[in-house]
Parts: C-alpha cells; sequence; structure tokens
C-alpha cells in the first residue's frame, strides 16, 4: 500500500518538481518510521524530490539520511554482478554524491559506495576508486530504485579476485601467485662439508622471472616458463643460471592408455596417467671446491614427467622427472650425456598463496666422458633439496617472503675432489615484482 | 605340408568366408566396434597387412640366442580393374627390416620392396581363339610375386654382403579366395643377385625361372590369427657358369594379445631354415624365434 502511494506521490511529484530550488531538509529514517504512514508518503516525497534535484549544481546543504539503512558489518558490492554508477543527494561526506550502486531485486536493497577514495575522516577525497569493475552510467536508475521502495545500504565498492578494498575505497591485494613474478632475494648460506669446518660467510643471491598460463584444447593443461633464474654465491663461490625452463603438466580428460585385450570377449581397460614434458635450454654452473673450479654448460635437457599427484588447478604437484641432459665440460673441453632422474614437488599450501612447499632429489650420471685426472669415468651428482616460502607483508602490492630452504649436494665430478656430502641451510628474504592475484583467488566479500 | 594344411583349412571355413561373391571382411562395420561402459568405442578388428610395423623379439639362430629389432611399411590395397572388370589383391611390403644387435652376430636384412598382384576371377578361363572361341575352365588366380633390392649384411662373417638386386614369380593360385587374407601360390621364380666377398671381389649369379616359390597364408576376419609360410627351391647359377641348389623354407603363426590406445600388438613365433642359402658362405641354418609385433594404423 506504502508502495503504491508512494508510485502515485512519485508521479504526481514529478510534473511539479521542475524549477525546485532546493530540496527538503534531512530527516533520519528512524524518525520516518516513526512518523506513520503519511509522513511516510511525504519522506518519499522528499526523497524523491533530494534525487531529482540531485543533478542540480546547488546541493550542498542535502544527504541521504532519510534512505540509508546502515548494516554491519559494511557489505561489500560484489564484482562480478552488474554495478549502476549514479548520483543521489550529496551527503556531507560524499558531496559529490556519485556512488557506485548494486541492486539486489529479491531483497529489495541497493548497496551503495562512494567512487571516490575517503580519508580517515570518511570525507570523499578527489581519488577515483582504483580496481573497480564495469559500471552503467543510467541516469534514471537512483529515481526508479527509489520510487520502487528499494532501502539503501551504505557499503563497500566492489573490488576484483584477490583484491580486498577497505571502508575508505583503498584497495589492495591480499592473494599473490608467486609462480608469475619476477623476483630478487638474498639469504645467508652457511655451507657443511663433511669433514670440513663451517664456511658461514657465505651468502646467496637469486633472481628469475617466472610465470604460467593454463591452455590445452582437450586437456586442462597448465604451462610454465622461468627465464634467467640465477643463483650466486659468494665466500664460496659458485654460480648457476637457466636462461630458459620450461614445462607443462597436464589433466587428461582421455585416458593416456586405452588397453584392449581379445582373449574372449573383447574388453577395454583405461589407465591415466598425466605425463607432461620438462625442457631447459643453456643451463650455466660454475662452482670451485677446494682450489678446484668446474665450469659445465648444459646446452639442452628434454626430460618426461609423471604427476603423483597435482591439485585441480596443476599449479601445485608432485611427480617424477627423467631424462637426458647434454653438458659442455667447459673446463675440460668435452661434451657429456647426462641422464637425469629427480623427484619434485612444488606445493602452495593456502588459497591465498601466502604458503609454498618445495622439495627436489634428483640424481645425475655423465655419460661419453674422457678421462679427466683426478677424477673417475662415469662421475655422479646427487643434490637434495627442500624449502618454504612464506609471504610476510606486501610493499605497494609486491609481496617480500622469508625463505628458508636446506640442500645437501654428493658430486664427485669435480677433479681432485673427493665425492661427500656438503649440506647448506638458506635463510633470507625475497621480494618479488608482479605476482598478480592467483587465477583461483575469491572475491573477497566471498572470504 | 603347410599349404596342404592351409587348403584343407580353407575348405574347412565355413561357407561365407570362402564366398566368390563378397568379400568376407568385417571392415568398416559395427562388429568390428564395441563400446565401453562409459560409451567409447574402440576396435576389434585390425589387417595385418596395413600398417606401420614395430617389433621386437628373441631369436635363436646356430644355438646363439640373439635380440631382433624389426621395422617395415606394410601397405595392402584391393582394387578393380576398369578394362577386365576384376579383382586384383595387392600387398606392398617397403623397407621391411629386421636387425640383430648385439655383440654376437650382428647383422641387418632389409627388402626395399616387396610385393605380390593376385588377379582374382570369380570363373576363370583360357580362351583358345580358334574359330569357334572354346573356353577351358582355368581354376587358379595368377600372383606376380616381385622383390628388389634384398641386402644381407652380416658382420661376423667380415667385410661384404649379399644383395638380391631383383626377384620375380608367376605364381598360380588355386584357393582363389576373394578376400586378401588368404591367399596360396606357387610357381617358378628368376632372380638376379650379387655376393661382394671379403676380398673385394664381386659374384654375381641368376636363376632364370629354375627356381619355384611357394606363398601361402590366411588371416582370420577379424585379423587376431594369422598363419604364414613360404618356400623357395631352385637352382642358381653364376656368371661363371657353376650351378648349385639352394632352398629355403619359413613360417609364423601370430596371436594379437592385446591393443595399446587402440594400436594392436602381436605375438608371432617363426622359424627359418635355409639350406645352402644364406650369408657370404652360401651356408646352411636353422633359425627360430619370438617376436612382440606392433602394427600401428592397422584398426579396421
Amino acid at each position: 500500500m506504502i508502495i503504491q502511494a508512494a508510485a502515485l506521490g512519485w508521479a504526481l511529484l514529478l510534473s511539479q518538481v521542475e524549477g525546485q530550488e532546493k530540496a527538503p531538509q534531512p530527516e533520519t529514517q528512524q524518525a520516518g518510521e516513526d512518523s506513520g504512514e503519511g509522513s511516510k508518503r511525504e519522506q518519499l516525497k522528499d526523497v524523491a524530490d533530494k534525487v531529482k534535484a540531485a543533478p542540480e549544481p546547488d546541493r550542498s546543504g542535502n544527504d541521504l539520511t532519510g534512505l540509508l539503512t546502515p548494516e554491519e558489518p559494511r557489505p561489500a558490492l560484489r564484482y562480478d554482478q552488474p554495478i549502476l554508477c549514479t548520483r543521489l543527494p550529496p551527503t556531507k561526506q560524499v558531496p559529490s554524491g556519485e556512488y557506485r550502486m548494486q541492486c539486489d531485486p529479491v531483497t529489495r536493497r541497493c548497496l551503495i559506495a562512494p567512487a571516490s577514495e575517503l580519508d580517515s575522516d570518511g570525507q570523499e577525497t578527489d581519488r577515483a576508486l582504483l580496481r573497480t569493475s564495469y559500471c552503467d552510467r543510467s541516469e534514471a536508475s537512483a529515481n526508479v530504485r527509489v520510487q520502487e521502495g528499494y532501502r539503501f545500504v551504505p557499503a563497500i565498492a566492489e573490488s576484483p579476485p584477490g583484491w580486498y578494498r577497505d571502508e575508505q575505497g583503498r584497495v589492495m591485494q591480499f592473494n599473490f601467485d608467486l609462480h608469475r613474478r619476477i623476483y630478487l632475494g638474498g639469504a645467508w648460506a652457511p655451507l657443511f662439508r663433511s669433514g670440513q669446518g663451517v664456511e658461514q660467510n657465505r651468502v646467496r643471491v637469486d633472481f628469475g622471472i617466472q610465470t604460467e598460463f593454463p591452455g590445452g584444447d582437450e586437456d586442462n593443461r597448465l604451462h610454465r616458463l622461468t627465464f634467467l633464474q640465477t643463483e650466486v654465491y659468494l665466500g664460496e663461490p659458485s654460480l648457476d643460471v637457466t636462461l630458459l625452463r620450461y614445462d607443462f603438466n597436464v589433466e587428461r580428460k582421455v585416458p593416456l592408455f586405452r588397453i584392449t585385450t581379445f582373449f574372449g570377449k573383447p574388453r577395454r581397460f583405461d589407465v591415466g596417467l598425466n605425463l607432461g614434458a620438462w625442457v631447459e635450454a643453456l643451463h650455466q654452473e660454475t662452482i670451485e671446491r677446494e682450489g678446484s673450479e668446474l665450469s659445465v654448460l648444459t646446452w639442452g635437457a628434454v626430460h618426461g614427467t609423471l604427476d603423483l599427484w597435482h591439485s585441480p588447478d596443476l599449479v601445485s604437484y608432485v611427480r617424477l622427472r627423467a631424462g637426458p641432459s647434454f653438458e659442455r665440460d667447459r673446463t675440460h673441453g668435452q661434451n657429456t650425456l647426462v641422464p637425469t632422474a629427480a623427484f619434485e614437488g612444488n606445493i602452495t599450501l593456502d588459497t591465498d598463496g601466502f604458503h609454498h612447499l618445495l622439495f627436489t632429489v634428483e640424481v645425475e650420471k655423465l655419460f661419453l666422458d674422457d678421462p679427466v685426472v683426478g677424477r673417475a669415468l662415469h662421475p655422479e651428482r646427487l643434490r637434495v633439496r627442500a624449502g618454504y616460502e612464506l609471504i610476510l607483508l606486501a610493499i605497494n602490492d609486491q609481496p617480500v617472503s622469508v625463505v628458508v630452504d636446506g640442500r645437501g649436494a654428493w658430486r664427485s665430478d669435480i677433479p681432485n675432489v673427493a665425492g661427500k656430502w656438503e649440506w647448506s641451510a638458506n635463510a633470507g628474504l625475497r621480494a618479488s615484482l608482479w605476482a598478480p592475484a592467483r587465477r583461483s583467488a575469491p572475491l573477497a566479500s566471498a572470504r | 605340408m603347410l599349404s596342404l594344411a592351409l587348403t584343407a583349412l580353407l575348405f574347412a571355413l565355413p561357407p561365407d568366408s570362402q564366398g566368390t561373391t563378397a568379400a568376407p571382411t568385417l571392415s568398416q562395420g559395427d562388429e568390428c566396434m564395441m563400446e565401453t561402459a562409459a560409451g567409447d568405442r574402440f576396435p576389434t578388428c585390425f589387417d595385418p597387412g596395413n600398417a606401420l610395423l614395430l617389433g621386437t623379439g628373441l631369436q635363436v639362430r646356430g644355438g646363439v640366442a640373439l635380440p631382433t629389432l624389426q621395422a617395415g611399411i606394410l601397405l595392402r590395397t584391393e582394387r578393380t580393374s576398369r578394362s577386365k572388370g576384376l579383382l586384383w589383391f595387392n600387398t606392398h611390403r617397403i623397407l621391411v627390416t629386421e636387425a640383430t644387435p648385439g655383440n654376437a652376430q650382428r647383422g641387418l636384412t632389409t627388402t626395399a620392396y616387396e610385393g605380390t598382384f593376385r588377379r582374382h576371377l570369380e570363373d576363370g578361363f583360357i580362351l583358345i581363339p580358334t574359330s569357334r572361341p572354346i573356353r577351358i575352365p582355368f581354376p587358379f588366380d595368377i600372383t606376380l610375386a616381385v622383390r628388389a633390392g634384398h641386402l644381407e649384411r652380416r658382420v661376423w662373417e667380415g667385410p661384404g654382403l649379399t644383395v638380391e638386386t631383383g626377384r620375380a614369380a608367376l605364381l598360380l593360385d588355386p584357393v582363389r579366395s576373394a578376400s586378401g587374407r588368404l591367399w596360396l601360390g606357387f610357381g617358378p621364380a628368376a632372380s638376379h643377385s650379387l655376393r661382394r666377398m671379403p676380398d673385394g671381389t664381386l659374384e654375381q649369379e641368376l636363376s632364370p625361372f629354375t627356381s619355384a616359390v611357394l606363398e601361402t597364408g590366411y588371416e582370420t576376419v577379424d585379423g587376431w590369427w594369422t598363419v604364414r609360410a613360404s618356400g623357395l627351391a631352385g637352382w642358381i647359377s653364376s656368371f661363371e657358369g657353376d650351378r648349385r641348389f639352394r632352398a629355403r623354407a619359413d613360417g609364423s603363426i601370430e596371436r594379437i594379445l592385446f591393443a595399446l590406445n587402440d594400436q594392436p600388438l602381436w605375438l608371432q613365433l617363426y622359424g627359418t631354415y635355409a639350406y645352402k642359402d644364406v650369408g657370404l658362405a652360401r651356408g646352411t641354418e636353422w633359425t627360430a624365434g619370438a617376436r612382440l609385433l606392433v602394427r600401428t594404423f592397422s584398426s579396421l
């Protein structure tokens, strides 16, 4: 009844409000509720006047008090739902009257958020909201909603998945994809060698560019690329840099192996194996131990991978990897074939990408090598590594993480250096650029 | 004997499989496709004569066990002659190669091309062009069997190799099967071969239709079983005038084991006996072995 009366009043008012200089004085919603049906009708009339008058430049004395029904905690507009950009009667906090509005026809509720950031006192600033979605600038939309009896609820503007917006409208990233980043870090990396003292004055500087992208028409695939992955150790010097590394893993929709038997009635047995590939090009390793230096350049490596487990989005995995590498022993001027086998994992432990666990066990053996003084034929290398990376904070939405890992290596390919285990514990910080939100990032409003 | 056995087997087959009006094949039909519980279809019939062949196995040769590798391209065609309205059943075997790697008796045998062309007529006859032509029944299909570029290299015999540059045989096929899956041909063959000896000398030999060839085989319609046999016997003469008798026979039986991603794998058991016909020394030798053969792209 109220609504019909309001609609009738609104229709009458539309022909009378032309030329009005000023909207009526603001009224609170509580006052409106106390004044009965007649006063509500008047209030709606006033609201209509306010909304109609909003486009007029002289609106500084109006506010939305009578329209608003605040909720706690303050809701947020949804990024994935249609949003209107509209003008409402100005308030002291939002004198421009520019709002972003999202209405729900079921609850007949409109969430409204200022279209600009607010300062710490809640006053509108001239900084437009960042990372908002498209909005429809329908001039009559607010009027229509008022006419239809919608409630207006103060809210926080929308933010894209992986981003959070505070009550001042400032947006910040809470979800990070550390598989898409440019990182630079440093770590203290003391070295323990079997039978020798501890090399404590050893630090590591690391750098790399990583990205990944999904693909595949028939299968769900994730392609990973790493450029210039670099680790430089100072103290007990060594260098490890890889120009390019590419790999992909896959969740096959069709079984990899379909086995048909022909004894009795033919029957088919499907065996699904998620096989992928791993390729590396131009990997330089220089290492110096006990006064003996070895410089090895891997021309290329082509390995196959078998995922033992992977997450639904393929980002996390535990897998086996094996294949040949082709190396150039630059120190001794010979080319070698290096079969490699590895068991490795890279697991993101939480939804927002703050916790990462990595581990690798890798075995290599050199073939086609010529005799080298002080070194046995077909030397071997064994490497183990386990690490953890945790995002501590973000500076300007660029995460800074702490990286700790333990590494062990046994190798007999350095001339005049007996094969022995060496262990290092690394602890340091890493700054990451880019690091967008993960593809699986949730909306802040859905957290 | 084997051919007689095959002939007997032929007559024991159901009438449909030896009918003369239609090829007894299940090709392209739903009989050759089955469905999984999920509704995925998979082939159950294969053509062993149409494939890319890859194989490996173990062979016993002269009491020595040897690993073997095999590869080749197999093609089988069936066409109707435009001029005569006849059916031709043709097989082509391209670069079929067998190698015995390893340190003991390392060797390689390869054939650049081998083909058979069988001309099939439902009611064969010979026409005698008298004033009133006389038609005499001729109960044979005619098969032309050719082979070119057959090379045999036995590393353990030292430098040198044997090359059969070409061989042609005209075979009569009394079975006259209306399918390419059954054949039995015998007839005279001519051949020319070269033998480069370890000392560098080159010997040439010729068999001007003084040899006889037998080719026979049977494959089940679904391709699950295959039996083949062939034989060659006769006199071969060197350009210097020497003449010798040589013979060779081989046979095999195959059974499909399973298919991996619709590519079938067969187990083949085979044996060969050669009398004064192998290697540079023209030796006598027997071999027997087992192979696992993958014939890719052979599903119907």
